[in-house]
């Protein structure tokens, strides 16, 4: 069998030069590309508006990055296990109101800032994971295909978080929560480095850990990681559960931002996430993306979003930006896999 | 083949229908150990079907599947597995975007000592470095275990996938068309790789439409054909034309 194998090794394209495709290697690789993005866009709107590069605007990117990346992440579990959780936007919104009605509640019975945080974290990431099993639950034993089944859940959830405000943001909870999104380490206020946290986790789980080896496992060829004795229906749920989890931590996020808990707080947000992941360079088709991918993605997206607000360009323009930088994505994605670069 | 030992692996009076269709019609075989039984017939035959029963991706609808004499009830391909029954799915076996040593241990894999195995955290380097000593010691050598699937040939892939197999059965390795798509060199390889399992003492289930593999690696021969045994006899009864006609219904049984 050796002698099958090894030649193999030897036609490698470009092995005769090898300095050269180390160089093209680098290059190619997606996460050191986004990074080339980034630095080049805060050179660009630096250049175009002196203020941009700024503590004050650093701290502000990274208050619209954290809400995007936990989504992000969320997608990104799901985008890497061959499905789509459209439900993560709703998400926020549902389990924002939920936990700010609890700590309305609270407030006014007198409790402690604290103890209300506390409790209106649990219940938040109680609603994430209510959600997220009912993904898996429509997946698994309904055998919707995961578009319709989180199409479904972003419906209900984003309609019940309608029914249950009238439409109007959810304050009274703790008066100085919102003190705590107060930059005071350079530009991270604590819940951004509560996130920085949770993306270390992340990166553990999906690249280190047994979890995120099924989860890739069962992307590139579910058929395979059933055959291999691995339970997919069980490592599915975990999957959505962990999505409406780190979905809830998102509205938690956004409600500490705002003060109160708004039903269309995470509207449309969905997007935002499927953006990050796919210009991270995750692949929808399964079994592809990272964590570094998404983190840098979920970072560019803001960076624009900001970026354009301060050099005076109407925000509008952020959504054609964006589109361009998927189609750009996709398609540099693409070249790379034809070319045969390693991901 | 050893006639007088017990049969390592059993199926008695096996049938599986799907609604109306009859994909399997009271089969019986014996696999014993250190044997290579060719599993062969027409398209539609029910090879597949048995594979599956075997496998314990389905279960029959009637009869009974025996491990060592005793009488088994896989209801997913898990059982089967952790019974030490391999089996090598035609074509779609491994997951390309994991790396060689990852498909090797796919489903089995090795966590860190301690609190971080607790955790879940993986072995890597101790996975990497079995893997490619597993995979050498069956005979396959891969450039580098740490090379995800979809960089290597598909030689190397089939070979990936059976050097797996090999390596985690205890009992029984069901290839279903192993040989498919591979060059006449490294068809012969992988026949080689059989005759090593058959060596340590594992039943092999070899199922192929390639009919000079199957006289070539088997002890023995069951042909299918619309579901039925048809013919069940040590290969050396079969040649080249008696087996083709036996599959294709033109020598009567």
């Amino acid at each position: 069998m050796s002698t099958t194998a090894t030649p193999g090794a030897t036609v490698e394209p470009g092995s005769k030069s090898h300095g050269r495709s180390r160089l093209l290697g680098i290059v190619s690789n997606q996460q050191v590309l986004l990074l080339i993005v980034w630095l080049a866009m805060i050179g660009l709107f630096t250049a175009l508006n002196r203020i941009f590069f700024s503590v004050d605007v650093a701290g502000n990117v990274l208050l619209d990055w954290g809400p995007v990346v936990l989504i992000a992440l969320a997608e990104t579990f799901v985008v890497v296990s061959g499905g789509i959780d459209l439900s993560v936007g709703a998400v926020i919104g549902l389990s924002g109101v939920v936990a700010a009605y609890v700590m309305q509640d609270m407030t006014t019975k007198g409790q402690g800032q604290w103890p209300t945080l506390l409790v209106g974290l649990v219940v938040a990431l109680a609603v994430g994971a209510i959600v997220g099993l009912t993904n898996a639950l429509l997946i698994n034993k309904a055998r919707l295909v995961p578009f319709i089944a989180t199409l479904a859940t972003l419906g209900a959830a984003g309609g019940l978080s309608i029914v249950l405000t009238g439409g109007s943001p959810i304050g009274g909870g703790p008066p100085n929560a919102i003190e705590l999104s107060v930059p005071w380490f350079g530009p991270f206020s604590t819940p951004v480095l509560i996130v920085v946290v949770i993306v270390v986790l992340c990166w553990l789980a999906l690249h280190k850990a047994r979890l995120g080896r099924y989860t890739y496992a069962i992307g590139s060829n579910s058929f395979a990681a059933r055959a291999a004795g691995i339970n997919v229906q069980r490592h599915l749920t975990k999957v959505y559960v962990l999505s409406g989890v780190l979905s809830s931590l998102a509205g938690m996020f956004l409600y500490l931002r705002l003060g109160s808990g708004a039903p269309t707080s995470g509207a449309g947000m969905e997007l935002d996430a499927i953006a990050a992941v796919v210009i991270g360079g995750a692949a929808l088709s399964g079994g592809v993306g990272k964590v570094t991918g998404t983190v840098l993605g979920a970072l560019i997206l803001t960076t624009v979003t900001s970026g354009l607000i301060i050099i005076g360009v109407a925000p509008n323009w952020k959504q054609v930006v964006v589109a361009v930088l998927i189609a750009v994505a996709v398609a540099v994605q693409g070249f790379r896999r034809n070319e045969g670069a390693s991901a | 083949m050893t006639s007088t030992s017990a049969p390592l692996y059993e199926v008695r009076n096996v049938s599986k229908q799907y609604g109306a269709v009859v994909a399997l019609d009271n089969v019986s075989m014996a696999l014993y150990p250190g044997e290579v039984v060719g599993l062969v017939g027409d398209n539609g035959a029910g090879k597949s079907t048995l594979v599956k029963c075997l496998s314990g991706a389905h279960q029959p609808t009637s009869g009974t599947v025996l491990l060592d004499g005793v009488e088994r009830h896989w209801k997913s391909p898990h059982d089967a597995i952790e019974a030490g029954i391999e089996t090598l799915y035609q074509d779609s076996g491994l997951a390309p975007h994991l790396s060689v040593s990852a498909n090797v241990f796919l489903g089995r894999e090795v966590l860190k000592p301690g609190i971080l195995g607790k955790l879940g955290f993986l072995a890597q380097k101790s996975m990497d470095a079995t893997a490619y000593a597993e995979l050498e010691r069956v005979g396959i050598a891969v450039p580098s275990s740490r090379r995800s699937v979809a960089q290597l040939s598909g030689g190397q892939r089939q070979a990936v996938a059976i050097g797996r197999a090999v390596t985690w059965a205890r009992k029984v390795i069901i290839l279903d068309e192993p040989t498919n798509h591979l060059g006449a060199r490294q068809a012969g390889e992988v026949l080689q790789v059989i005759r090593a399992a058959k060596a340590e003492g594992l039943g092999v289930i070899f199922i192929s439409h390639t009919l000079p593999h199957v006289l070539d690696v088997t002890d023995r021969v069951v042909v299918l054909r619309l579901g039925k045994v048809v013919r069940d006899a040590p290969t050396s009864e079969f040649s080249a034309d008696t087996l083709l006609g036996t599959i294709t219904g033109l020598i009567d049984t």
